[in-house]
């Protein structure tokens, strides 16, 4: 339960980067960043879901959107990073590698683990 | 899951957002709902938690876009004072009462003087001729630590009607 629940707040401090990171990839819409996103083991998102933060990342100019036709399906809205949402990433991920640097070397030394 | 969509779009009616934006919004929505169900992935594990509560989710997702202000709790702001203030009105009178039942009352134990016998010798007795007593006390300790609770809550109120940082 704990685990679970401080998996959720690490969580919650980087999606912003970890759609950003997906979208980069290439344009995608809401579900496509979910599925990509669990692709790699991020299954849940969590308390909430990716929406609010879309129109988070959209109102501070960090995506652009435009809506295209989806395989077989309805217009879908698709994102991308704009160039600021290129540097919030290149931002981002090196505060996230420097923190998890940091945090590793605190906690390499604990023989202890449970292993999921 | 139409049904999530439909609960959404009611809010974002109720909230004022521009129909042709609550549309979008709606027709996204309804289609990801879709690809989900046609992966077998429940509403559940697409949405989170928000998938018990389309009201906030709407909400949320509107505030987050920008279309309609973000929410500050004014509700919640404005019914805590007054329940605040009937909570501390309560203790508050409640510390009154039990002090005064225990500074006016009978005296609490009574030293009485019996003789068991006309021949016997006279012994005292301790009679206790308040069972209200403990109550009272018990009232009192209760009152006193919801007065400092109330003190808290007032405290925390305070706090959380500062300024807070946008994310």
């Amino acid at each position: 339960m704990v685990r679970e629940s401080r998996r959720s707040q690490l969580l919650r401090g980087v999606l912003d980067l970890c759609l950003l990171a997906v979208m980069d990839e290439g344009p995608a819409y809401g579900y496509e960043m979910t599925r990509r996103l669990r692709e790699r083991g991020l299954a849940i998102v969590g308390e909430g879901s990716i929406y609010p933060l879309l129109g988070r990342l959209e109102r501070e100019g960090l995506v652009e959107t435009y809506r295209a036709a989806s395989d077989g399906g309805p217009p879908r809205k698709y994102y991308r990073p704009s160039s600021s949402g290129q540097l919030a990433l290149a931002l981002g991920v090196s505060e996230w590698r420097a923190a998890r640097d940091a945090v590793d070397a605190v906690l390499a030394p604990v023989k202890v683990e449970v292993v999921s | 899951m139409t049904d999530f969509v439909e609960q959404c779009r009611g809010e974002w009616k109720r909230l004022g957002v521009p129909d042709p934006i609550a549309e979008e919004m709606a027709v996204d929505l309804a289609a990801d709902l879709s690809d989900a169900e046609a992966e077998g992935v429940s509403a559940e594990e697409f949405l989170g938690s928000s998938a018990f509560d389309p009201a906030s989710f709407a909400a949320s997702w509107a505030a987050e876009r920008g279309i309609i202000p973000a929410p500050t709790g004014r509700g919640n702001a404005r019914k805590r004072p007054f329940v605040l203030v009937a909570f501390t009105a309560l203790a508050a009178i409640t510390v009154i009462v039990s002090a005064l039942l225990l500074a006016t009352g009978e005296p609490k134990l009574s030293l009485a003087t019996s003789r068991t016998t006309a021949a016997g010798p006279s012994r005292s007795v301790v009679h206790s001729v308040s069972a209200a007593a403990p109550i009272e006390w018990i009232l009192l300790l209760l009152a006193v630590v919801a007065l400092g609770f109330a003190a808290w809550l007032w405290a925390s109120s305070g706090r959380l009607r500062l300024p807070t940082a946008s994310t």
